[in-house]
């Protein structure tokens, strides 16, 4: 038993080798820079949703406000770089350990409710600080913050033109939230974790410490998520509160999961790989004649894949074997 | 200047040697929401484009404004404008991937946009790393044009010089009537727009030694507006001046009247209050509101093109041009002018013509002075106007030589 | 006093929003996410009858109750019920395919109605108000707040009905219901009617005041989320005190402090009394 598992852990681990270094080729014949931006959204949204996915697929607690902790991360890091001409690099990893903190904060009164109650919670706390940071003139309120170019450097993360090197950061980003996802699945946590959320009164009387469990899961999903705002504002080079601390987005974060399959290794990446290519190609194709034929489609697939595939697209590629991923 | 209109001559002289390829159309990106809550002003948007290309590319009779003879771009072989349209949503990352994607894939030669000012950030971003024009016709956030950014132009005026224009409005009305306003009350939403507006009114106030006896900040698209109301009703001002887009402005208006608060003056920041819709919406709670424009459709005496213009777009839309899309068509008019004086489609050869740019005000539809662009990109010569509603529609009042009434104060009092 | 009114008038109105999403819930466990849009639909049907007879949106009162009533049981019989019937992530399932059903919803809207604000004008209490000693009340909020207490008297009276004992009794256990000849499915599909049909009176009586736009529903449906559960997920009384309650905190923080941050009011109160009851004020612990 032990072994089979032992297995299919070093298959999924050899598996996410192979399609790394065929992700690492993948954008080198298209150089149009749409192509290859949809590229870098697609991976961003999946490294997110692989994010989201520890707290809510692994963890079973619903985020509807995972856009908080994507927007106070692009902030630290770009006002870091602003202020204090600290690379992007390193404000990376202030944004990770500010958004993992803020998540802590968040989770410590909300944990407490359950089911709906805590979904509703987490809109509710992403639209005060929304509010906040749209009335807060210090860093730039309502009229967002801009990124001043400093000539093309891989220490600034910054290129004039080029979109290559922000697809390997992305790639690296989502390696990163996999191999997370990953080593959580075969550690005490993931067993503790998804004990939680099968039965939670069940965990308890298996020994597992509820709270603390959901706190760690939090912290995790949270840093991991700033680490993605903190990338993501270097790219875009100008944010602002209606960007990247809205409640869309915070949707937006969590749907690949959902409908790649929740809880498990490869549904995030699959999922984006259909939704946004699906939304960026809708929106540029239909949205240009403003008849909101796009947002039809866009619904229509939601339902459609929620309903035809409850445990996600990944279940296509399960036929015949019955150990998916939670 | 000189420098460089001898510059402009020089490059035109030498492009003119090598023929330009005969009558290729010319690609110009245009880049609004097309959907979401700020589609109704992109779809207009898009109608106006459309009529204007038109009148640029079409065989009519000739139109009394620049670029208005028809048949194309005669110094590119008679070459047609194309325009191609894309979708920001509103969202400023939508509007710089789309921007890319007009660039290298549609191979515009310029980009037009964008209306609201945080999609024209991210797209003057863009257009200046690709070193392709950008004539921004309808953003109006001062900030954009003090970035020192290259190929960023602004055909619109901004903010300041709007909310310079009512304070000069307030001094002149006090001169001549004996009005004067003293205290005044903002009423703003809590975006980008919003703050900018008023801050810039919050200086020319304390400049103008008016005081301010309110500053209410308020949430866009708010389920209501009556706290709000109650906040302006007891601050009773002399004029308030509210930054809000139509949602806002149509709920506001209903809110005061709720009350029973009639303000004694309203000036508007425009934006939702020049819509049809806030028009139609409010109805004659309309009646005394003054607003600033940057275009005036009863000027037809001194801005004869008006006249045709308003016409053939109003046969496609249904609508008189306002506020925003007289500005469109004149965004794409300077910017096509530019394009067939540079002859080429060459982007450099583009931003020289567009620097060059000097045209007077009566060869647009604009009731401006002209079309002349400083060291950032910003067009100097964009005078603004103000105008009243009476009778449903709104009419100029000030500056007197295209004001076709005088203003009128308290109405309803 | 005038600030005091105009929040309990508004808060008659989230109530009523909220009213029938809390109905739904506490039937089927089922947060419907499409909610605000289903309520611009109403809207919508509510101007577009003004247009074309030219009769107050009043007067089409029954009228649109009883096509939201129809549109609540279509969208219960063609999705939620397939919703509920899948064996995985039942919760996750739900709140996206209602996510899904708001944005097909909202783009439809935009392709029949286009993206313009339209306001119903003209009608007999449009714009009017009562003076009373110094305070406006506006007539069509007035009369806005006076249908939503009637609202939740019918609510309350349906409750009394034969059909109201199969809904509680639904609500208790779903699976015995069955045992007793109770159609579950039947129970559920008219609870989604009663749920779109009281939303479709608050549309109408929104109509009255608001404009109307494919995006209205999103300035509502949050408001609503959060009075349903401050008030406590199923439980009618709940949504009609957290109602008249957010009503009265919106419009206190927006005259205390500046009114963008009143919103933030609100919700920070809805997170104080979830600390204490983390079920809403009359949710079942």
């Amino acid at each position: 038993m032990q072994n089979a598992i032992t297995l299919r852990r070093r298959r999924e681990l050899i598996t996410a080798g192979v399609l790394v270094a065929l992700l690492i080729v993948l954008p080198l014949p298209f150089h149009d820079p749409y192509t290859r931006n949809l590229m870098i959204l697609t991976l961003l949204y999946a490294a997110l949703a692989q994010s989201w996915n520890i707290l809510g697929g692994t963890c079973g607690q619903i985020s509807l406000g995972h856009s908080l902790y994507f927007g106070v991360g692009a902030y630290v890091s770009t006002l870091l770089f602003v202020w204090h001409g600290v690379p992007p690099w390193f404000g990376m990893l202030a944004a990770a350990a500010v958004a993992g903190l803020l998540a802590l904060l968040v989770g410590w009164p909300c944990f407490r409710l359950s089911g709906h109650y805590y979904a509703i919670a987490t809109v509710v706390v992403q639209e005060i600080a929304y509010l906040l940071f749209l009335n807060w003139d210090d860093i730039g309120g309502a009229s967002g913050v801009y990124v001043p170019f400093h000539g093309q450097s891989w220490l600034n993360l910054q290129f004039r033109t080029a979109k290559l090197p922000y697809f390997y950061v992305m790639l690296g980003f989502f390696a990163l939230t996999w191999i997370a996802a990953w080593w959580i699945e075969g550690s005490r946590w993931g067993f503790s974790w998804r004990a939680v959320k099968d039965d939670v009164i069940a965990a308890r009387s298996l020994g597992v410490r509820v709270f603390p469990s959901k706190m760690a899961a939090a912290a995790i999903s949270g840093g991991l998520t700033g680490i993605g705002g903190a990338i993501f504002a270097q790219f875009v080079g100008y944010i602002d509160p209606d960007s990247i601390l809205s409640g869309p987005l915070s949707i937006l974060i969590a749907l690949p999961a959902v409908l790649g399959g929740v809880g498990t290794l490869w549904g995030p990446l699959l999922g984006a790989a259909v939704l946004i290519p699906l939304r960026e190609l809708s929106s540029t194709f239909l949205g240009s004649s403003g008849s909101g034929v796009d947002l039809m489609l866009y619904g229509a697939l939601i339902m459609v894949v929620a309903l035809w595939r409850p445990q996600g697209l990944v279940s296509l590629f399960q036929r015949g074997r019955n150990g998916s991923a939670s | 200047m000189k420098r460089l209109g001898l510059l402009a001559t020089a490059a035109a002289l030498a492009l003119s040697v090598v023929p330009a390829f005969a009558a290729d159309d010319v690609i110009i990106g245009v880049i609004y929401p097309l959907t979401g809550n700020s589609a109704p002003v992109g779809l207009d948007a898009k109608v106006a484009y459309d009529v204007t290309a038109e009148i640029i590319n079409g065989t009519h009779a000739p139109l009394p404004m620049l670029m208005g003879k028809g048949g194309g771009l005669d110094k590119l072989g008679g070459a047609k404008i194309k325009l191609v349209y894309a979708d920001s949503q509103n969202d400023p990352q939508k509007a710089r991937a789309e921007a890319e994607r007009l660039i290298t894939q549609e191979h515009a030669v310029a980009v037009l946009g964008a209306y609201t000012s945080a999609t024209a950030a991210t797209i003057s971003q863009v257009t200046d790393r690709y070193e392709i024009p950008f004539v921004n016709a309808d953003s109006t956030s001062p900030s954009l044009s003090q970035r020192g950014l290259k190929w960023y132009f602004r055909t619109t005026p901004h903010d300041e010089m709007f909310s310079q224009a009512m304070f000069k409005f307030f001094a002149d009305e006090g001169a001549k009537t004996g009005h004067k306003v003293t205290k005044i009350a903002l009423f703003h939403e809590d975006s980008l727009f919003g703050t900018d507006s008023s801050n810039v009114q919050l200086k020319l106030a304390a400049d103008a030694k008016i005081d301010v006896v309110a500053d209410v900040k308020y949430r866009a698209n708010s389920p209501s507006l009556s706290a709000e109301a109650q906040k302006l009703k007891a601050a009773d001002p002399d004029a308030i001046l509210p930054s809000s887009y139509t949602s806002d402005a149509i709920l506001i208006m209903k809110a005061m009247h709720e009350i029973g608060y009639t303000p004694k003056a309203v000036m508007a920041q425009a934006a939702g209050f020049q819509e049809s819709g806030f028009l139609a919406g409010v109805g004659p709670l309309s009646e005394g509101v003054f607003s600033r424009s940057s275009f005036a459709l009863d000027a037809v005496k001194s801005r004869p093109a008006i006249e045709p213009v308003n016409a053939l777009y109003k046969a496609k839309n249904n609508k008189d041009l306002n506020d925003n899309t007289s500005r469109q068509v004149t965004g794409l008019v300077v910017l096509a002018d530019a394009i067939n004086r540079a002859g080429s489609t060459k982007a450099e050869a583009i931003r020289t013509a567009l620097i060059a740019t000097n045209v007077p005000g009566n060869q647009t539809i604009m009731p401006w002075a002209g079309v002349k662009f400083d060291e950032n990109g910003q067009n100097i010569e964009g005078t603004p106007v103000i105008q009243q509603v009476s009778g449903g529609t709104y009419h100029t009042v000030w500056p007197a030589d295209v004001a076709t009434q005088p203003a009128v104060w308290n109405v309803g009092k | 006093m005038q600030v005091a009114l105009s929040g309990l008038l508004m808060g008659l109105i989230y109530a009523l929003v909220a009213a029938g999403l809390s109905l739904i819930f506490g039937l089927m466990d089922v947060v419907n996410f499409a909610h605000g849009e289903l309520m611009m639909v109403a809207m919508y049907a509510a101007f577009t009858l003004w247009q074309v007879s030219g009769l107050d949106p009043m007067i089409m009162l029954p009228l649109v109750a009883l096509l939201m009533f129809g549109i609540g049981m279509a969208v219960y019989r063609l999705l939620i019920a397939r919703a509920l019937a899948v064996r995985f992530n039942k919760g996750m399932v739900q709140i996206f395919v209602t996510f899904g059903l708001a944005i097909f919803i909202r783009g439809a809207a935009q392709m029949v109605f286009g993206g313009e604000f339209r306001a119903v004008t003209g009608t007999a209490l449009a714009d009017r108000s009562w003076h009373l000693g110094g305070i406006f009340l506006p007539l069509p909020q007035l009369a806005a707040g006076f249908v939503c207490l009637l609202a939740f008297g019918g609510l309350y009276l349906i409750g009394r009905t034969e059909f109201g004992h199969a809904l509680e009794a639904t609500r208790e256990d779903r699976d015995a219901v069955a045992l007793i000849g109770i159609d579950r499915d039947r129970i559920f599909s008219l609870g989604w009617g009663l749920g779109a049909a009281t939303l479709g009176v608050a549309g109408v009586m929104l109509a009255g005041f608001y404009y109307v736009s494919p995006n209205v529903g999103a300035n509502f449906a949050l408001i609503a989320y959060v009075t349903v559960a401050l008030g406590g997920f199923g439980s009618l009384m709940g949504a009609l005190v957290a109602g008249l309650l957010i009503g009265e905190v919106e419009a206190v923080t927006a005259q205390l402090l500046e009114p963008s941050l009143k919103q933030v009011g609100m919700f920070a109160i809805y997170l104080a009394v979830l600390m204490f009851r983390p079920r809403g004020l009359f949710g079942k612990i």
